[in-house]
């Protein structure tokens, strides 16, 4: 951000509110940019990735190799379908909601850190930012399932509010273990450790175990499943969304992706080394070579973690309402709040664990 | 339920909340067709349930009482469309037993080996759209990747893929060679490789078994007053397969086979994973029973010769009535027919099995929750084509 403002100044004269306007923009828009671009590749990898557990091929036609081109002609589709908003349903409401509820993934990603210095803000309370802002979300699936005036919509908003405010429980007290070992909020502390002493998930049983709890929450979060009761296909035929349709729709789809893209990207920053390389010291290496190394590093890690809950997706049945709650409050809940004892008793005495 | 005493509908309680009434179908992802339920809901809990059926009514059994004995055979295998070869086997037996005819034995054996290749085709059918039910789409595709191949093989000896109208009075339609069984036991060998797989994906996995074990338990005696059938019976613990009981083919009399029942393995005996098992463990049953089909099928006639001239011109059985039941399935399907002698029957009625299973449903969904009202009515396989005909 800072560089972005400087490099307005050089290259155009732009100075004060101008030239933070314009990085500004430019910020937005790139994340932007990245978010659609993403959720595409990410809605054509889901595809791949489910057409192959079920041996099947999925998309193979369109744009030639390996139907590439899918998701962008449904995009394009989606784009061109009526916009349907039913008579009974509260149009402001209705048409606010998708809106609301893509704002709040949305903004989580400023904080990233995607390499040395690609980040638009590096706030002191990243971690903390991320998980706040994303709470936005839960507001407009509720308005989403109330505006709609449908009772499958309803339920689902009902259950997405009561899973998503349970499971955010044990999402940040699992946050709370790998802070509490560096210290610091700011997401690019994380990094700055991780390079100079290992990867958290190695430094003791609780962290791995805090890892586990945080990437098994924020698949309750993101609504993936076993934990995809909001848009349950087979009893509330898609849930919050059912009466959305065209680019609407698409916005719902958008959040969901971005979420999953937001929940293992912390799960790679906070516990998997972030942008770094294992076993390679990247600190001495020219910022022109770290960034583009890290970015891609760091995409990776993302990939896989998104690549698992597609692989859990696919494979696992869901559980029932009362079972996800169950599941939060009498296993992760506890489970989350003994790792986090534990690291604090642990890390006071300094013991070691795996020889790194 | 523990969670019900705590919030009720009723209002002279001082927590209370107000009843919601759900429609669960017609149109509706996991009612298997056009089943509607009216559901008095109370947040997620079902307090009420009324069935509504009729939705794909067509008329058959008036059909039945319009057209020949012959042209009927067709109007069966629309019925329960799953399990074609089970519904000509018994509107065919039916027919033979008007007529005082009998297959004869080449073509009993034919009629054992499709009508259990069709039962494995249906219980796939079963194993995979449950899955779905619970959230696990996986399973559906590995079930119908072998559904192809049994209607490859079935193609092959019939010409159609779904709706074979193969098995015929007085016997089959066409002879099977030593070439269709080869294959028929090579899909046998590869199946039973796969079905291991199914359960590895499916039967044990703890999230499909916490969803399954203790829901929608139905009881021995209910299951017997409301006259539930085949492995919705059976899975109650009751030992009750026509196959063994009343044998209506010879090779049923001469195969060696086991009839699984429930046993409660995971939770309660009668509960929604008994009768996923039993149906799971009939499969391997029906291998069983293509083997030995295969092994000792005898050589002859696949027609009854008296019967040919019933395709020239149309038969007129003498005045009487024939009831047959056999085990489909989906349990007991039964034709009963009133002849008077003329070319049609002057009565035809059908006892379908998925009729008289549906019938439990309004029993067993008060006190569950939404989700289990979905595996509930996933576990009894209904196919509303034959519950509504």
């Amino acid at each position: 951000m800072e560089a972005l403002i400087g490099l307005f100044g050089e290259l155009f004269g732009l100075e004060g509110t101008l030239a933070l306007s314009a990085a500004y923009a430019v910020c937005i828009g790139s994340i932007l940019g990245f978010v659609t671009v993403y959720s595409m590749f990410a809605i054509w990898m889901e595809r791949k990735v489910a057409a192959h557990i079920q041996v099947r091929m999925g998309p193979m036609v369109t744009g030639g190799w390996h139907g590439w081109a899918q998701s962008v002609a449904d995009a394009v589709k989606l784009l061109f379908k009526e916009d349907i908003i039913p008579t009974r349903a509260n149009a402001f409401m209705f048409w606010i909601a998708p809106a609301v509820v893509f704002c709040g993934v949305f903004a989580g990603l400023i904080v990233v850190p995607f390499a040395v210095g690609v980040q638009v803000v590096d706030l002191h309370l990243g971690v903390f930012f991320i998980i706040a802002i994303a709470s936005i979300e839960v507001i407009g699936v509720i308005i989403a399932g109330w505006a709609s005036n449908s009772k499958y919509s309803l339920f689902g908003a009902v259950r997405e509010a009561a899973q998503v405010v349970s499971y955010e429980i044990p999402t940040a007290t699992a946050l709370l273990v790998p802070i509490l070992v560096v210290g610091s909020f700011r997401l690019n502390d994380f990094n700055t450790w991780q390079a100079e002493h290992h990867w958290l998930i190695f430094h003791s049983p609780w962290l791995a175990m805090a890892a586990l709890i945080f990437f098994i929450s924020s698949l309750a979060g993101c609504k993936r499943a076993p934990f995809d009761l909001p848009e349950a296909e087979s009893e509330l035929v898609s849930g919050f969304h059912t009466e959305y349709s065209g680019m609407r729709f698409s916005f719902f789809f958008l959040e969901e992706y971005t979420s999953m893209f937001v929940a293992a990207l912390l799960t790679a920053t906070l516990w998997f080394g972030g942008f770094n390389l294992p076993f390679v010291d990247s600190s001495a290496w020219h910022p022109a070579l770290a960034m583009p190394i890290g970015i891609v590093v760091l995409l990776a890690k993302t990939f896989f973690f998104i690549f698992v809950q597609m692989w859990l997706r696919w494979t696992l049945p869901r559980l029932r309402v009362d079972q996800v709650m169950s599941m939060g409050y009498k296993y992760l809940v506890p489970w989350a709040f003994v790792a986090l004892i534990a690291t604090a008793v642990w890390d006071y005495y300094g013991w070691g664990w795996l020889p790194l | 339920m523990e969670a019900l005493e705590m919030f009720t509908s009723d209002r002279n309680a001082d927590v209370y909340t107000e009843e919601l009434k759900l429609n669960l179908g017609p149109q509706h992802p996991s009612t298997h067709g056009v089943l509607r339920v009216e559901l008095a809901m109370d947040g997620e809990i079902i307090t009420d349930s009324w069935c509504d059926i009729g939705y794909l009514h067509r008329c058959a059994e008036k059909i039945g009482e319009n057209v020949t004995y012959l042209q009927f055979t067709p109007y069966t295998d629309r019925m329960d469309y799953l399990a074609s070869m089970n519904n000509n086997l018994a509107w065919s037996l039916t027919v033979e037993k008007l007529l005082d005819v009998e297959a004869p034995e080449r073509a009993q054996w034919i009629r054992a080996l499709v009508a259990e290749l069709n039962r494995i085709a249906s219980h796939l059918i079963a194993f995979g759209t449950y899955g779905i039910d619970l959230g696990a789409n996986t399973p559906f595709f590995y079930a119908f990747r072998e559904r192809e191949s049994i209607m490859q093989l079935l193609e092959k000896i019939s010409g159609a893929r779904m709706l074979y109208n193969f098995i015929r009075p007085g016997g089959v339609a066409n002879d099977i060679d030593d070439a269709w069984m080869d294959e028929v036991s090579a899909f046998c060998d590869d199946f039973e490789k796969r079905w291991v797989e199914y359960n590895t994906l499916l039967t044990d996995n703890f999230v499909f078994i916490q969803r399954t074990a203790n829901i929608g338990i139905l009881t021995k005696e209910l299951a017997l007053s409301n006259g539930c059938t085949g492995p919705v019976l059976r899975a109650s613990g009751v030992k009750w397969d026509l196959r063994r009981d009343v044998p209506y083919l010879e090779p049923y009399d001469e195969c060696e086979f086991d009839i699984p029942v429930g046993e409660g393995t995971h939770g309660t005996l009668g509960d929604c994973w008994d009768r996923y098992w039993v149906r799971m463990r009939e499969m391997i049953e029906s291998v069983r029973i293509i083997r030995q089909c295969i092994e000792k099928i005898p050589p002859g006639a696949h027609m009854e010769k008296s019967m040919v001239k019933m395709y020239k011109t149309p038969l007129k059985p003498p005045p009487g009535e024939a009831y047959v039941r056999c085990e489909n399935p989906r349990g007991e399907l039964g034709f009963y027919v009133v002849s008077e002698g003329g070319n049609s029957p002057i009565r035809c009625r059908t006892r379908a099995p998925s009729f008289c299973n549906l019938s439990v449903l309004d029993k067993l969904l008060p006190g569950t929750m939404l989700g289990d009202a979905v595996a509930t009515i996933g576990s009894l396989d209904i196919v509303l084509g034959e519950v509504d005909r």
